[in-house]
């Protein structure tokens, strides 16, 4: 066992148990707050006014109307908003993007904010508003990806490279016997978690609080502070429960910092809630893409080159760009892989990372061109995937830290019963007469670690509070991270006190990139192991104690109790050991993030494999996925339940994207159509069924302390293909672009 | 306007309030229960899921879309007052933390009301009571564990209530049909409410100014089903899902499709005489109506007059209703069920129809001897096929006689593109329509190719 799983920790008295949420009871009672729900005393409400038009100027507003309305305290405008301290157009942290807080009358999106009303009670705010009757001057607006020309970059994403080769892509053009060419386009997508963005501001002198839903709670705690010249360690953030993130609630945006400093202009503490309308707009979305994909293989079905070139939608004020073609790099072992994106700038709200950024588009389409490939080659889907399975990272020849995807293949596939699948589409019917089809995808993400600290205090009751400013979004931390911080202390879950979701506690990185357990979890698994150390040297000195001397061959913690390695017939329980010694509490601290060293050495991925079945109307069109068999590996699971869970919201997700999500630009007038859940379809449960998931076993050592991939994003990938690919088998039809529509599949 | 009703179990007086409040606000906002969650503000979500009860029984209402003056005299429940009056959870509540049907929580307040309502009801359509809960973070799978594992658990006592018939505020809130014609016939500029699925959009979403209110929800008589000489008579104010019950034998196909009409909370709300007199071009009973050759009964004061229900629907946004008149009732004639309705949408369940087709086609030796076509999201308003209609009747009831009825189809619809579906996707499922029906009045098996392995 490599030296990085401590001795002491125990995994299974705590973790790797399917406990049921910590939060669960507050859940189902009501009695959860979200940030909405918090109404301080004296407290204004905020509304924005959406710009109506995606270009050109405001030219009127009527704000002596707005103002008069009774009720209305205050109407903000370009042209009597008080100053911020820090520039919006700045970035002062790794999770900012520009935006708008009325810095002037230009309008670069619909949905943009550019008007402001206070108000005592929310209807007088939304009067206001109404009455404020904005006056354009309109330009023709850029919304659809042909708009404007692309252009190339040098970052995608969050500091991805833009362009990434390996190999010889032209020899492995040259080199192909059979090839496909072939573009795809992906919708543009809103996160549309269920809660839609709110924060509650109150000021204190020059002290700030925030009741708001935050992915990255030191991160905003740091933006904000920048916005309006004041230290980090002013601004308080509360965030206990998220209702929902999914990447849109990690960024201090231009709402919010309007209602900060509306609550700093009146004195008192603002509310602002955003309508569901709003949330298409200025929180980001998932941007367009238009991707080419071109492939070559062998006679055998040997993969000579993955060429994936990327084009990806963003504003024209701000850089984020869909990093899709990465999606590319690092999944099949071809002779050579080449990733290119460019950008074009639209008239909308910029993007920004939605459940899966880059991985979710560009898997999406990579596994749809495998399966065109496939065809052509006459292969079963999955036998060209086995036949181009990496055993060391393409590109690069790095190890994988742990890969269980031939596992997931064989388990998924068996599950599925995935044998049978006739190789020619339209062979498939149900005793209803609907059109059944089978399709698979690889689903793979990968394991990057932030950095994150945490405390922990063992009392001399042999209870212990454990302190780091995780969040809880849903996925579980509340309880995912007590288990873990249980284990590093050798304590019953019950013991130990665990404080998170908010400021003022050491900080517990970001929760995105499916790397918050991991990054918060290690840094408990370390606090914890430092009391533990600390308790074992007290015991070890102590003449009094069992394990008086016992230092050199450490300790194992559990249940409360210290026992020598390789001798359980001695021990103690912390209790007599912290009573002789004063009673006093021992306080412990780490940290975690990633050895530079360890990510140069390996590559590191969750995989897992997505089949998927498709029945489809013959005459209407009308699509349901029937069945849908996820095989995942991605390390410890630390809750089965939680992690099932994760992976379950994942593949709906992939549904989602598949065949409903989709916002749809009046490309005349620039505006959304569908800015709302009427029309903008997320799936009902009657969209979901037979879905199962399988966790199949994985041991990392490298990767971090615990062995943790992470499977809050994993789940998207390859079940977008896997559906599409069941789609195209069930009908002969490849259509190219997402989400599948059914007149795609009606009109030929 | 003066509120009385019971709220989680103690009576509540209101007096002054404004009829367009509606209760999702009052509660977050006034009576500081923050318990229900507002997800979208406008009917699609079920966030805002409350429990209402009145003498035909508990229903889930989206009470962001729900006008004070609605509750007036009923039994309203929310998420604080599912668990006991001690804290006691309910057995949904239990169930849903032993399932983990809660990640983020943000819906779990909807959905444990939900599924207490169908709980109480004795509903074990799960699928159904749930279809109009949004959730965006579990997939649903194991929400529906929980009321699964929740069925056979008694209903626990405090959710069984029935509130006293309080009287309402005469002047906004009629008690009767009569009553009503009167108020309406002195007042033509006030805006109707029956079940305010549209209403309420209006004032939440556009914020529209609606200064004079009259509520339909008090006139018992309006509500009723009735087997009258002339056929089905079914009142006005009939909400959605007593519609199904009461089609579910006679034009179950009809039902089939009111299954899919929005959401649960919805068609507890949604009346079938709203849904008629908004004169929408995609609402979902014109097309089956029409087909079905109903009668629309309308009154103005005492004068009442009926029509065929196609000739309601004028224009685009105009309808044969004279200012002070209102929907009375509708009659569907007796008749042998030849009725096959489709609801095209892609989304399976709350979802808007791209286009939504009626059909009852007899045959005789063979023949079509009658064909009535209806469709919705096809034209301005809900209309008829008839070149269709006419292009098959007396004609063999065949694939020839489907296939040589190709061109007409034209001749009826030049439907639009818009976001739910194209124009050329319209007539080609408006076709293939034709062309199921056939098939499964016929009985062929769809043509199976192979069946699955
Ligand atoms: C989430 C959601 C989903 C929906 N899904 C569907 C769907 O799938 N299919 C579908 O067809 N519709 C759907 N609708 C629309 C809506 O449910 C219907 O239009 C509904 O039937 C209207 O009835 P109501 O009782 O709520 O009417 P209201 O909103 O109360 O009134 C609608 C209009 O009719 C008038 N009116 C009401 N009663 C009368 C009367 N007796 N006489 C004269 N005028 C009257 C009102 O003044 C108003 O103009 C949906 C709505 C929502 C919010
Ligand atoms: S808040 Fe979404 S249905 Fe009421
Ligand atoms: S648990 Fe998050 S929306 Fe349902």
């Amino acid at each position: 066992m490599p030296d990085t799983l401590d001795p002491h920790v125990r995994f299974g008295s705590n973790s790797g148990q399917p406990v049921t949420r910590r939060d669960g009871l507050a859940k189902v009672t009501g009695t959860a707050t979200f940030a909405a729900d918090n109404t301080p005393d004296n407290m204004l409400y905020a509304v924005f006014v959406p710009a109506a038009i995606a270009r050109g100027r405001v030219t009127g507003l009527d704000t002596e109307a707005a103002a008069a309305h009774p009720g209305v305290t205050h109407v903000l405008t370009p042209q009597n908003r008080p100053p911020l301290q820090g520039d919006p157009s700045d970035k002062p942290t790794m999770f900012s993007f520009r935006f708008e807080a009325l810095q002037d009358d230009s309008v670069r999106y619909a949905g943009q904010p550019i008007a402001l009303v206070v108000a005592e009670t929310l209807e007088a705010a939304n009067e206001g508003a109404r009455l404020l009757n904005p006056k354009y001057e309109r330009l023709t607006p850029r919304t659809d990806i042909d708009d404007a020309e692309p252009y190339a970059f040098e970052a995608a994403g969050f500091g991805l490279p833009a362009n990434t080769v390996h190999g010889n892509p032209e020899a492995g053009h040259a080199s192909a016997a059979q090839a496909i060419d072939v573009t795809y386009e992906t919708a543009p997508q809103y996160h549309n978690a269920m809660e839609t963005h709110a924060v509650v501001a109150k000021w204190e002198g020059d002290h700030l609080t925030l009741d708001m839903p935050s992915q990255a709670i030191s991160m905003s705690c740091a933006g904000f502070a920048y916005y309006f010249g004041i230290p980090a360690e002013n601004v308080t953030v509360r965030s206990p429960y998220l209702g929902g993130g999914f990447g849109s609630k990690a960024i201090p945006t231009g709402p919010y910092v309007l209602a900060i400093l509306a609550a700093r202009m009146t004195g008192r503490p603002v509310k602002m809630m955003l309508t569901r309308q709003q949330m298409f707009g200025p929180v980001g979305h998932r941007g367009q893409t238009r991707q080419r994909l071109r492939l070559g293989a062998d006679d055998t079905g040997r993969l000579t080159v993955i060429d994936h070139e990327g084009i990806a939608a963003t504003s024209t004020f701000d850089d984020f760009v869909e990093p899709a073609a990465n999606a590319s790099q690092g999944i099949y072992a071809a002779g050579a892989l080449r990733s290119t994106h460019r950008a074009v700038k639209l008239d909308i709200g910029t993007p920004g990372p939605m459940r899966a950024p880059g991985e979710a588009s560009g898997s999406a389409v990579l596994e749809c061109a495998l399966d065109e490939l496939a065809e052509k080659l006459g292969l079963d889907p999955l036998e060209l995937r086995l036949k181009n399975y990496a055993e060391t990272e393409p590109g690069t020849g790095k190890p994988y830290s742990s890969k269980a995807l031939r596992e997931c293949y064989a388990q998924g596939a068996e599950r599925f019963g995935w044998n049978s699948r006739p190789r020619a589409p339209g062979q498939m019917r149900d005793e209803d007469g609907l059109l059944v089809g089978w399709g698979m995808g690889t689903a793979f993400f990968p394991c990057p670690m932030f950095m994150a600290e945490a405390n922990a205090t063992l009392r001399a009751d042999s209870t212990a509070v454990v302190e780091t400013s995780a969040v809880d979004m849903g996925q579980g931390a509340w309880t995912a991270l007590a288990q873990i911080a249980a284990d590093s202390l050798g304590l019953p879950l019950d013991k130990v006190d665990f404080q998170a979701g908010r400021s003022g506690l050491p900080d517990g990185g970001v929760a995105g990139g499916s790397g918050h357990t991991a990054t918060a979890g290690g840094a408990l698994h370390a606090a914890g192991g430092d009391v533990i150390r600390q308790l074992g040297e007290i015991a070890a000195a102590d003449p009094d104690s069992p394990l008086y001397g016992a230092g050199n061959a450490g300790f194992v913690a559990r249940d409360g109790r210290l026992y020598v390695a390789g001798d359980e017939s001695r021990s103690e329980a912390y209790t007599d050991i912290l009573a002789r010694s004063g009673g006093a509490e021992i306080a412990g601290n780490g940290s975690a993030s990633r050895a530079p060293e360890t990510a140069e050495q390996h590559a590191m991925n969750a995989h897992g494999a997505v089949f998927a079945e498709v029945k489809i109307d013959p005459d209407l069109c009308q699509m349901r996925v029937t069945r849908l068999v996820g095989a995942f590996a991605a390390g410890r699971i630390i809750n089965p339940r939680l992690a099932e869970s994760q992976l379950f919201g994942g593949m709906i997700w992939g549904i989602s994207f598949a065949l409903h999500e989709e916002a749809r630009h009046d490309h005349k007038r620039g505006h959304i159509v569908n800015a709302d859940l009427a029309g903008y379809h997320v799936p009902v449960n009657a969209d979901v069924s037979g879905l199962d998931v399988i966790t199949v076993h994985e041991e990392d050592p490298y990767v971090n302390a615990l062995g943790i991939k992470g499977v809050g994003e994993i789940g998207i990938t390859g079940t977008v293909g896997a559906i599409g690919n069941a789609i195209w088998h069930a009908t002969g039809k490849r259509v190219r672009r997402f989400p599948i529509r059914i007149e795609d599949l009606l009109t030929s | 306007m003066d509120i009385d009703f019971l709220l989680n179990g103690e009576s509540v007086t209101l007096r002054g309030v404004e009829p367009t409040r509606t209760l999702l606000d009052w509660l977050r906002e006034e009576r500081g229960l923050r318990g229900t969650k507002e997800g979208c503000n406008e009917g699609d979500c079920g966030a805002c899921t409350v429990m209402v009860t009145d003498d035909r029984g508990a229903r889930a209402l989206n009470a962001c879309i729900l006008f004070m003056p609605q509750l007036q005299g009923k039994a309203v429940r929310t998420v604080e007052g599912i668990a006991g009056p001690k804290g006691e959870l309910h057995p949904v509540q239990q169930a849903m933390i032993d399932h983990h049907g809660s990640q983020c929580g943000f819906c779990t307040p909807g959905f444990v009301v939900s599924m207490a309502v169908a709980h109480l009801n004795g509903d074990t359509g799960h699928d159904d009571a749930l279809a109009g809960n949004l959730c965006r973070c579990t997939g649903y799978a194991p929400i529906v564990r929980a009321a699964e594992a929740a069925a056979d658990q008694p209903v626990p006592d405090w959710m069984r209530e029935l509130p006293e018939g309080l009287i309402a505020d005469p002047q906004h809130a009629p008690e009767s049909a009569d009553a009503l014609a009167e108020l309406y016939e002195a007042r033509p500029e006030a805006t109707l409410v029956a079940g305010a699925t549209d209403v309420g959009l209006w004032v939440t979403k556009l914020m529209k100014e609606l200064p004079d209110l009259i509520f339909l929800n008090r006139c018992k008589d309006l509500q009723e089903i009735e087997e009258t000489a002339l056929g089905l008579r079914i009142g006005a104010g009939v909400t959605m899902d007593r519609v199904m019950e009461a089609v579910k034998t006679r034009f179950p196909s009809y039902a089939g499709m009111i299954r899919r009409y929005g959401s649960a909370q919805v068609r507890n709300a949604a009346t079938i005489g709203g849904n008629i007199a908004n004169g929408s071009p995609i609402g979902d009973n014109p097309p089956a109506l029409i087909a079905l050759d109903a009668t629309l009964h309308l009154r103005k004061g005492d004068a009442r007059r009926e029509m065929p229900i196609g000739e309601f629907f004028i224009d685009y946004g105009k309808q044969d209703r004279q200012p002070g008149e209102f929907v009375e009732a509708v009659t569907i004639p007796a008749q042998a069920d030849r009725l096959k309705v489709y609801k095209l949408s892609k989304r399976f369940d709350q979802d808007i129809s791209a286009v939504c087709g009626a059909f009852r086609i007899r045959v005789e030796e063979g023949r079509v001897s009658e064909a009535r076509i209806a469709f919705g999201g096809m034209a301005a308003v809900p209309k008829r096929a008839t070149a269709v209609e006419r292009a098959i009747t007396g004609k063999p009831w065949t694939d020839e006689t489907v296939m040589g009825a190709w061109d007409a189809w034209e001749k009826d619809f030049a439907p639009l593109s818009d976001m739910r579906a194209s124009a050329e996707y319209r007539l080609d499922a408006a076709r293939n329509m034709l062309s199921r029906y056939l098939l499964e009045d016929l009985g062929a098996p769809s043509n199976v190719l192979e069946v699955m392995p």
